[in-house]
């Protein structure tokens, strides 16, 4: 991978990022009056990790030829793990060994 | 990335940073190694990946990013979704703003390392907390997260991994991070908007569906706002 891309790339998330973690101490004021950005606050972090789910599920099933199935079990797998334990580092590393396995044994 | 479960008790004065960061660095360590790993085994150099870290230092757009630069997407579409990913964090220094420390470097600084977890922590802090410690807990956590990438790049530089689906990894954490947005929600209208828009975007442009699909959820969220997709549970969302 080309070094001066990943530079550039990572200065402009991390100028990004720092923005926005920033902005609240340069104009709390506006923030705090847009209605907008409030709605924005609630509606697209929910929004954003479902379509990342849903991307990086169905990017993984066109890489083999068994149907989206293994992605389909593990997810559902890591998401109830997820919902009963509260436990991210738990239900991380056994759904990715579930799906290890459904992907090596067959 | 998840918040830490540990940090919502009260928190006595006395108690030391590191007890503080403790459940932070029981997560970042392994969740930091992942990164660094996979970012290597993807091509990046191990000095890369330890500068993704220092410089970026946003889990979730860490991880995004990884696919993005292995296919070569443009500077301009990762910065867009680094900011529709990292939008939260706008509304995390609003609740803090009083108490943040006021030097320029301090108040800076903690500004740039306001994660999830380590806001998660601040939050917990009595109000007359020194500002200096306030900075030091957020650097040790981002000192966490660094020594975590590091060590999964090392791994990562050395192994070649024989396995298949490995990198799981990434989805399994979207689906944990899901789920907790889920649990926080005042609507399950993102969710759905979500799944049409990269529904629409895949069939309309399958090469850039996550690009356009975050951007039709812009869209649809700004659109839900102004009322045009009008429903009971938007305007119980709006109080």
């Amino acid at each position: 991978m080309d070094n001066g891309y990943l530079l550039a790339v990572m200065l402009a998330m991390g100028a990004v990022t720092f923005g926005l973690r920033a902005l609240p101490f340069l104009s709390a004021h506006w923030l705090r009056r847009s209605p907008v950005m409030q709605h924005l606050g609630r509606f697209l972090p929910l929004a954003i990790m479902a379509l990342l789910l849903v991307h990086s599920a169905s990017s993984a099933a066109r890489e083999h030829s068994a149907g989206p199935w293994p992605e389909l079990l593990a997810i559902v797998l890591t998401c109830l793990l997820q919902w009963r334990s509260r436990n991210p580092l738990l239900s991380i590393v056994a759904g990715t060994a579930v799906y290890v396995l459904l992907r090596n044994w067959h | 990335m998840p918040s830490s479960q540990n940090t919502s008790q009260a928190t006595p004065a006395s108690l030391s940073l590191f007890s503080l960061t403790a459940p932070v660095a029981m997560g970042y360590i392994p969740l930091g190694m992942v990164f660094g790993f996979l970012f290597v085994q993807a091509g990046a150099s191990w000095l890369m990946a330890l500068l993704a870290s220092i410089v970026v230092y946003a889990g979730a757009a860490q991880y995004m990013m990884i696919p993005m630069v292995a296919a070569g997407l443009p500077i301009s579409t990762i910065a867009l979704a680094t900011l529709l990913i990292n939008m939260r964090h706008i509304f995390y220094g609003l609740s803090l703003l009083d108490s943040f420390p006021r030097g320029f470097l301090l108040r800076w600084y903690t500004a740039f390392a306001l994660t999830d977890e380590t806001y998660s922590v601040l939050t917990t802090l009595p109000k007359d907390t020194p500002p200096r410690r306030m900075a030091l807990l957020a650097l040790l956590n981002q000192c966490w997260w660094v020594l975590g990438t590091l060590l999964g790049a090392l791994i990562g530089s050395q192994a070649q991994v024989p396995l298949d689906g490995l990198d799981f990894v990434l989805c399994a954490l979207f689906a944990v991070l899901t789920v907790e947005q889920w649990r926080a929600r005042s609507s399950p209208l993102p969710l759905w908007t979500a799944v049409i828009a990269y529904a629409l975007a895949s069939a309309l442009a399958p090469d850039h569906a996550l690009a356009l699909a975050i951007l039709l959820s812009l869209i649809a969220g700004v659109a839900a706002h102004k009322g045009v997709l009008g429903s009971k549970a938007l305007k119980k969302e709006k109080r």
